[in-house]
């Protein structure tokens, strides 16, 4: 039996239109909603029978491709893993994702979060290439636990909403590039470690970071990036203390 | 075609101040009373450097009533500190992989609490009981 829409539930969600506002500004909406229904089918069901214009980012509703992201009560989350029931009797607030600029409504800019992750060089880069007829890289479970979790990032941009170091400065490179980072070098195949380390150092690298881990805390799935981070200030930190001693290629 | 005007939200400068930062902000402050309790010691040994006139006078301060509630605050912090330091410990360490599956941050955090809460308690039962 189909579950009725009975119960209502308040969106106070932020709009903006660059064509037409000067800043962005609230604008609620009564929903009714279901004991299913997530805050994206909330906005889905505003954009179907309410107001077209609403804007926003959406594609798997299964919380695998990371386009939902947005604040709700302030908190950086998944629109379609956070679900209606769990926030009444409401008012909800939708904005979106904190320390990123506002395209429109609940969409922000993703440049500069995909620049740093291209900047981390997040690709395999084997430590003794061979070709496939040697057949594959083995690797044991030992090694796979090295990684695995920050393998599961899914570019949801929810740990730079948490991050407040991010917000007070948008170079500090952040946490899901350093998870990424931590994610190829510690692969026990990948032998580009050098070429990433640039993007570790510095205060726009990891010492921007302060340890708050509300990243961390808010990851949907659990890639634990403030770890990636920190253990990299290590890493950073024998760098720059052994860097004379090691013999670099030349760039 | 539409225009482009992104529009960015300035940062609050209260941000530590507030949920979910304030815990944050907390065990850091509490980072700072470990370096006034370092300044007491100092000052202690500068005492004693001065002479047994300015040990003694020290020593007395020590023994005020204003000192005994600094002492009782410092300490408070610091087991404060203790605590949530471990709780970060396993964030800042490499991942520790034993038998071929990660060590739980929470088993870290635990063994690294008991190791210094162990540690401690001997020092303070060494100096207490005195047996040499």
């Amino acid at each position: 039996m189909t579950e009725r829409a009975d119960k209502t539930i308040e969106l106070r969600v932020l709009r903006y239109n660059p064509e037409a506002d000067e800043k962005p500004h609230h604008q609620s909406f009564t929903v009714p909603y279901t004991s299913d229904m997530s805050v994206l089918q909330g906005l889905q069901w505003i954009k179907d029978t309410v107001d077209g214009s609403l804007t926003y980012r959406w594609s798997c509703r299964m919380a695998i491709c990371g386009s939902c992201g947005m604040m709700i009560n302030a908190e950086p989350k998944l629109a379609c893993h956070t679900l209606l029931r769990d926030l009444a009797p409401g008012p909800v607030t939708v904005e979106p994702l904190n320390h990123f600029p506002i395209e429109r409504d609940l969409v922000v800019t993703v440049d500069d979060f995909v620049k740093k992750i291209e900047s981390v060089t997040p690709w395999l880069i084997p430590k003794h290439p061979k070709p496939v007829s040697e057949g594959p890289y083995n690797q044991t479970p030992a090694q796979l636990a090295a990684y695995e979790n920050f393998s599961a990032c899914i570019n949801c941009m929810l740990c730079y909403a948490a991050c407040p170091q991010y917000g007070e400065n948008p170079k500090f490179i952040g946490p899901a590039a350093m998870a990424i980072l931590q994610r190829y070098d510690g692969d026990s195949r990948d032998g580009g470690s050098a070429l990433r380390i640039d993007a570790v150092h510095g205060e726009d690298g990891v010492w921007g970071c302060t340890a708050v881990g509300a990243c961390s805390d808010v990851c949907p799935k659990a890639v634990d990036p403030m770890h990636a981070v920190n253990q990299n200030k290590m890493n950073t930190a024998l760098d720059y203390f052994l860097r004379f001693l090691k013999k670099r290629d030349a760039k | 075609m539409s225009e482009r005007r992104p529009y960015v939200r300035p940062m609050p400068r209260d941000w530590w101040a507030h949920r979910p930062f304030r815990h944050y902000t907390i065990r850091e402050l509490s980072g700072v009373t470990i370096a006034i309790y370092a300044a007491v010691l100092l000052s202690g040994l500068v005492a004693l450097l001065r002479g047994p006139e300015a040990w003694d006078a020290w020593r007395g301060w020590l023994a005020s009533p204003a000192s005994l509630v600094l002492h009782g605050a410092l300490l408070i912090a610091m087991l404060w500190h203790v605590r949530t330091w471990f709780q970060i410990l396993p964030k800042t360490m490499p991942k520790l992989i034993l038998g071929g599956t990660p060590v739980p941050q929470r088993t870290i955090t635990l063994v690294g609490t008991s190791v210094a809460v162990i540690c401690s308690s001997a020092l303070v039962a060494f100096v207490l009981w005195r047996p040499f």
